[in-house]
């Protein structure tokens, strides 16, 4: 180190971690809205499917939301994380205070969540859409989620306990994550300065990620019902489909076969010519994973 | 000729306020302390700095007033030139420390606050909060900072002063240091070296100061020739809360408040203190002073609990003599409310609630008048001649000494809020006088000239330390000697001093040097080494404390913190009108034969063993005349009349015969000030 | 002052020594006659006087830092019982009650040893510096006096000027980390304060650091190095490596409100970054 020139993280460091702040509650304001849209299955497949639609009638430009709002935010925001906790020594045993214990726990949630959400968005969404990559994305299990059929398709995935858990285990460290952070977020823009105000902002942060994480939860809880048996899952497979015909032939959404769920078994499914407009896209990233 | 400089040793407020004002001046400095500057002792001081105001100006108060106050509070024994200039300088020294950022309480109008000390009757004290000493020390301590960053001044932390170095012509050309950590013994070359190391209380074994107060620095100054003055000035502060590692102060303001001080009548009787009923409880205060009670005089009280303590037996604890300070007679929400802060340091380091049991207090040593001789050189107005390169100076040209280790500002007694001042003052002061004295050498101890003569220096230094590290095993062990020490010194020099146990004491601390001289060290490492450092200092202790018991012994007299039973003078005790007069009459003569014989400096000398020769130095009090101090006294009254007759007379025949000075006259003339009420 | 430790006879002190840097730390244990009312400084002075361990065995002093010895100085700060504080406040009594029969020393854990408990804190003075920590006066002659300033302002500067520089705050921060350079054979003091200083250039700078620069931005006159302070605070090891974990306030004996000073630097960071863009 000595004698050396900071490294290049070390010289902007200020704006970086500034950059890391804000990236945080970008992500976090779409997590609440991801949160939000799926928990409307709580109300049933067709509540649901009707929010996945209405965010997929962005059509094409979809993808660039995806990206400019959502990916590469968290990417920025999950890396320089990851070095952010590197540099930590943790000392809860000797200071076992509460902002301490959060602190610990933000960087152990943040570690977990950048764990989860490579998965998550790898098995629900796949990354990238280009055709070869969704093949051998659902070879590994990935790219699980249809768009199209998104309550049967989540259903489906929610089969699975151990899935489950690690998702209610995400859902939770995400909502104590962002709200935590967006806590220690009003310190450093300094917005909430003097002790009272930051003990009241951090009852209000916390009670936010209690309601966040609960209707995260909720999602979860909505999601194992309708994959609880093949009959439900058959249901809302129907309202799924007849939806999309009505929206496809209404022009609200473009007819896109991948966002669709493609069973063994599938053959009852409506065969729609595909229009050139929609095939144009390379990839055709999705939305609600 | 290389860069001349200035080594400032000590970085309490005085050092780091002379180091700032070099600085300034453009002189290369190297500032060296034994502790971090940050951590000095001066951080302690709570109560606050006094200086003359817009609004006590208003009332009437002046820098004379305060000018009065301090020598009237010294009992005439400074020189009274350098505490005008103090005085003088003392509102300006506020305004500056206020520009530098130091958190004066204020007004509701944004104004300095003020609030009113012992010893005037003025508000004159302005204060930070309760760490007064602590604000005006990070002040001067970030302009240091700054002037680091400046490439000013050099800080050297951490390094122990072991002399000065001085040439064949007796000129102060550097001096040697050990650093703590490495062991390492250098010399500094320097063409001045100020001396800012702070008090000796650690003479005392414990006292209200600080670990670093070990007064080694002034001691191994004298050991070179430097002369010691009124060494036996010590002040002791009635209340403090006696650890099993020091006395922490307990603020006057609990009595101030209410507060009430008894012992049990039963010796160390051992029920708990609020178990022992009313009429078992020796309110010796009240009971001995129905008027004052319990807030009689600083050094009164002082005398008083010392009394209870030590002649009378009547201690609460056997061998720790303290009495008890109850507060628990008053309401906890007005404690609260007014004595928060200090019940707060007691709670702290007691671990005890004192609004549910009595504190256990003791006097305790606190503060050194004397300290090392310094010079002056006077105006015609009778203040300091600005610039004069022997102002500050000790006896060894080039070696000079400020703050709490010069002997100049505080006579027999300090008045509370009065050292900070001091300590500040003496450090601005300093800087000009010493450019001069820069100015007028031809050479500078960096050349090649001196580097022999700091070579030889360090050699001598280094073969010291080798030798005390060689010392055999199973000798004395330091630790021990400095408790038997403060011990000793603690029973003999404080409060009450009796020429039997002086004289007891001078023989006892005696043998004490001599096993001292015997001490082997637990640790003979190379590295951090703070048993051999510990040692050095404890040597280091017998020439101030000899010299401190010489001065008491021989001084049979009742002067300021210097109280000696068999020469007080008792009051008017008739009630005869004209006996009364008598009797006054008589008391005038003795106090003026007394001043003839002892209104006098007592001056230290030391030999190489570090023993100390007495010589006596009269005290310019041409500004203000001596008179007597009669608070509390019997008859104070008549005595007070008589002496302002007899003063009245002096000044009518000086005004015939003798030749005023041109400019103090009318100082000089005026009315003494009544005592304080 | 329980029943418990009025009976006690003696309690037992373990300290991790180490004989100089870059040695092997190590246990020792010493056995000291219980009193009442004791501090830690005075276990230690005990120690010093015996130079004997628990088991009898001969040993040297235990070094350690200390000055006022009324938690002003800051100078006497140890790791006690796992919690930085200081050892003159740091009552036997009250710790026993904590951790029953035996007192745990360690030196402090973010700075270099330099022997047993006495470690080298220089760097957060050379942190101070970094920050400006002073207001730039012209110079000390008589100029009448400072700024006016409101009972409040004052109330606000007061707490923060009362930090002692003891580096509890740092050492229980968890991003702050110790940066230590050993000294190279024949390297003298100043040489390896220098290659030290430069180690820990871009390293945090820590609470009491940054509500220093608080501090003097809130003083008329020593705001007008404001920029060069925001400057050091958002330059390499400033404010944004702080991860608010809040143990800096809880463990500050002076009770600094060091989170304020820090949302504070952090919303004059920001305007002052932002402040620079447009100002390019
Ligand atoms: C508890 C207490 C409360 C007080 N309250 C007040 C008050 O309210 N108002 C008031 O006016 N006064 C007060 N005083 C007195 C006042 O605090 C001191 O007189 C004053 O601070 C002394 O300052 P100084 O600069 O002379 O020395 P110090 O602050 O004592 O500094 C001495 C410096 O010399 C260094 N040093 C010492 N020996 C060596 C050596 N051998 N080698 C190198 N460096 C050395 C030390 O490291 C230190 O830096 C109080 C004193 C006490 C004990
Ligand atoms: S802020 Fe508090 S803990 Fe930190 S150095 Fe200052 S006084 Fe110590
Ligand atoms: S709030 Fe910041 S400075 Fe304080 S302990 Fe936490 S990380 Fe360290
Ligand atoms: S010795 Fe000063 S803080 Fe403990």
């Amino acid at each position: 180190m000595a004698g050396t020139e900071p490294s290049f993280f070390v010289r902007h460091e200020f704006l970086i971690r500034r950059l890391h702040s804000l990236t945080g509650i970008i992500f976090g304001g779409y997590v609440c809205v991801h949160l939000f849209v799926n928990a409307s299955i709580v109300g049933g497949a067709q509540a649901f499917q009707k929010n996945v639609l209405a965010i997929h009638s962005m059509g094409g430009i979809l993808p660039l939301v995806e990206w400019v709002f959502i990916f590469l935010p968290i990417l920025f925001h999950m890396f320089v994380g990851i070095g952010i906790t590197v540099g930590m020594i943790p000392n809860n045993k000797n200071y076992p205070y509460e902002a301490n214990w959060r602190y610990t726990l933000q960087r152990a949630t943040g570690l977990y969540l950048f764990l989860f959400i490579l998965w998550h968005v790898f098995q629900t969404h796949g990354w990238f859409h280009f055709d070869w990559w969704l093949n051998v994305a659902e070879r590994w299990g990935g790219a699980q989620f249809s768009p199209y059929n998104a309550a049967s398709s989540i259903g489906l995935i929610m089969q699975n306990m151990l899935v489950s858990l690690l998702y209610a285990l995400g859902v939770l460290a995400a909502a104590f994550h962002l709200f935590n952070g967006v806590w220690t977020a009003g310190i450093t823009w300094g917005i909430w300065t003097r002790p009272h105000a930051q003990a009241n902002a951090l009852k209000v942060c916390l009670a936010a990620s209690v309601l966040l994480g609960a209707v995260g939860l909720s999602a979860i809880w909505g999601a194992r019902k309708i994959g609880s048996s093949e009959e439900s899952i058959k249901q809302a497979e129907a309202i799924e489909n007849e939806m999309y015909t009505v929206q496809v032939e209404a022009g609200l959404i473009p007819p896109t076969e991948h966002k669709r769920a493609h069973h063994a078994d599938s053959d009852e499914t409506p065969e729609l010519t595909a229009t050139p407009a929609s095939d144009e896209n390379p990839t055709h990233p999705s939305d609600e994973d | 000729m290389a860069e001349q400089r200035v080594l400032v040793v000590g970085g309490g407020l005085a050092g780091l306020a002379a180091a700032m004002k070099l600085a300034e001046l453009d002189i290369a400095v190297d500032l060296m302390s034994l502790v971090p500057v940050k951590r000095s002792h001066s951080a302690c001081a709570q109560g606050g700095i006094n200086s003359v105001n817009d609004t006590t100006r208003q009332l009437g108060d002046s820098e004379y007033l305060h000018f009065d106050d301090t020598v009237y509070g010294g009992d005439f024994l400074q020189h009274q030139p350098p505490v005008k200039e103090m005085a003088d300088w003392a509102p300006k020294i506020i305004d500056l420390m206020d520009r530098l950022g130091v958190p004066f309480n204020r007004t509701q109008e944004g104004y300095r606050d003020q609030r009113r000390f012992g010893g005037t009757l003025f508000k004159r004290t302005a204060f930070a909060g309760a760490t007064t000493g602590q604000q005006l020390l990070y002040a001067l301590d970030e302009q240091v900072r700054r002037q680091h960053a400046a490439g000013k001044v050099n800080i050297y932390e951490g390094w122990d002063y072991l002399g000065p170095i001085i040439d064949d012509d007796g000129r102060c050309r550097g001096a040697t240091a050990q650093n703590l950590v490495t062991m390492e013994i250098r010399a500094f070359p320097a063409d001045a070296v100020v001396l800012a190391t702070g008090g000796c209380g650690l003479i005392f074994g414990r006292s209200t100061m600080s670990m670093a107060c070990t007064g080694s620095a002034a001691s191994r100054s004298v050991q070179y020739g430097a002369k010691y003055a009124n060494g036996e000035f010590i002040q002791v502060h009635p209340t403090a809360i006696p650890g099993a590692d020091k006395l922490r102060l307990m603020s006057e303001s609990a009595r101030g408040e209410g507060g009430r001080v008894w012992v049990p009548r039963t010796p160390q009787d051992t029920r708990a203190p609020k178990d022992i009923p009313e009429s078992e409880r020796y309110y010796f205060l009240e009971e001995r002073y129905p008027k004052y009670g319990n807030l009689v005089p600083r050094d009164i009280a002082t005398r008083e609990i010392f009394n209870v303590c030590v002649n009378e037996g009547l201690s609460v604890e056997a061998d720790k003599q303290c009495v008890y300070l109850d507060l628990t007679h008053i309401p906890r929400e007005e404690l609260d409310r007014k004595l928060g802060g200090i019940l707060h340091i007691y709670e702290k380091f007691q671990g005890v609630d004192p609004r549910d049991q009595p504190m256990k207090i003791f006097p305790a040593v606190h503060y050194s008048m004397g300290g090392l001789w310094a010079d002056y050189e006077r105006t015609a107005a009778g203040g300091l001649m600005p610039g004069s390169p022997r102002n500050h100076q000790t006896n060894i040209p080039g070696l000079y000494a400020i703050g709490e280790c010069d002997y100049q500002y505080h006579g027999g007694n300090r008045l509370g809020a009065n050292s900070l001042l001091s300590c500040i003052f003496t450090g601005l002061f300093v800087g000009p006088c010493i450019e001069t004295a820069l100015k007028s050498l031809d050479a500078s101890a960096s050349d090649a000239q001196f580097d022999l003569l700091h070579r030889a220096e360090r050699s001598k230094k280094e073969m010291e330390h080798k030798k005390l590290l060689e010392a055999p095993t199973g000798g004395e062990n330091p630790y021990l000697i400095h408790q038997e020490l403060g011990q000793e010194m603690t029973k003999a020099a404080t409060v009450v001093r009796v020429n039997d146990q002086l004289t007891a004491a001078i023989e006892k601390v005696a043998e004490l040097h001599e096993r001292a001289r015997k001490c082997s060290l637990s640790d003979t490492g190379v590295w951090t080494n703070q048993n051999v450092m510990f040692t050095k200092s404890l040597l280091d202790m017998f020439p101030l404390a000899k010299a401190l018991l010489k001065g008491a012994l021989a001084r049979d007299e009742c002067r300021g913190a210097h109280y000696k039973p068999a020469f007080d003078m008792p009051g008017v005790e008739s009630t005869d009108p004209t006996e009364r007069r008598q009797q006054a009459e008589l008391w005038c003569d003795k106090f003026e034969e007394k001043n003839r014989k002892w209104l006098k400096t007592t001056i230290a000398d030391f030999d190489s063993k570090g023993d100390p020769t007495l010589s006596y130095e009269d005290v310019d009090t041409s500004l203000i005349p001596p008179r007597p101090r009669l608070y509390g006294i019997v008859g104070g009254d008549i005595i007070e009349s008589v002496w302002k007759e007899r003063q009245v007379k002096k000044t009518e025949s000086g005004a015939q015969g003798v030749e005023k000075p041109a400019n103090g006259a009318a100082e000089v003339s005026r009315d003494p000030v009544p005592a304080n009420k | 002052m329980t029943a418990s430790s009025t009976k006690r006879e003696s309690f037992d002190v373990r300290i991790l020594r180490q004989a100089a840097p870059g040695e092997p730390s190590r246990w020792e244990t010493f056995r000291i006659p219980y009193e009442p009312n004791l501090n830690v400084i005075s276990v230690l002075q005990k120690i010093a006087a015996m130079a004997r361990n628990a088991e009898g065995k001969e040993t040297t002093p235990v070094a350690w830092d200390c000055n006022c010895l009324e938690e002003v100085c800051g100078a006497c700060t140890m790791v006690i019982n796992g919690r930085v504080r200081q050892s003159c406040s740091a009552l036997v009594d009250r710790l026993l009650e904590e951790h029953e029969g035996e007192i745990e020393l360690q030196p402090m854990t973010k700075f270099p040893v330099v022997r047993d408990l006495v470690v080298d804190r220089s760097r957060m003075f050379r942190a101070l510096e970094k920050v400006k920590a002073w207001v730039p006066v012209d110079d000390y002659y008589d100029r009448g006096a400072g700024p006016r300033e409101s009972q409040e302002s004052q109330e606000e500067r007061y707490p923060l000027s009362e930090c002692m520089t003891c580096g509890c705050c740092v050492d229980a921060c968890p991003q702050y980390s110790k940066v230590e350079v050993e000294r190279r054979p024949n390297e003298s003091i100043e040489e390896h304060q220098a290659r030290q200083a430069e180690a820990e250039k871009s390293e945090f700078l820590g609470a009491a650091p940054i509500s220093q620069a608080m501090l003097f931005n809130r003083h008329a006159t020593g705001a007008m190095l404001a920029d060069d302070r925001l400057n050091a605070l958002s330059g390499p090891g400033g404010i944004q490596v702080c991860g608010n974990a809040q143990n800096c306030v809880a463990v500050c004996p002076k009770e600094i409100p060091l989170t304020t000073s820090i949302a504070r630097a952090g919303r004059q960071t920001t305007v002052h970054a932002i402040k620079k863009i447009f100002d390019r």
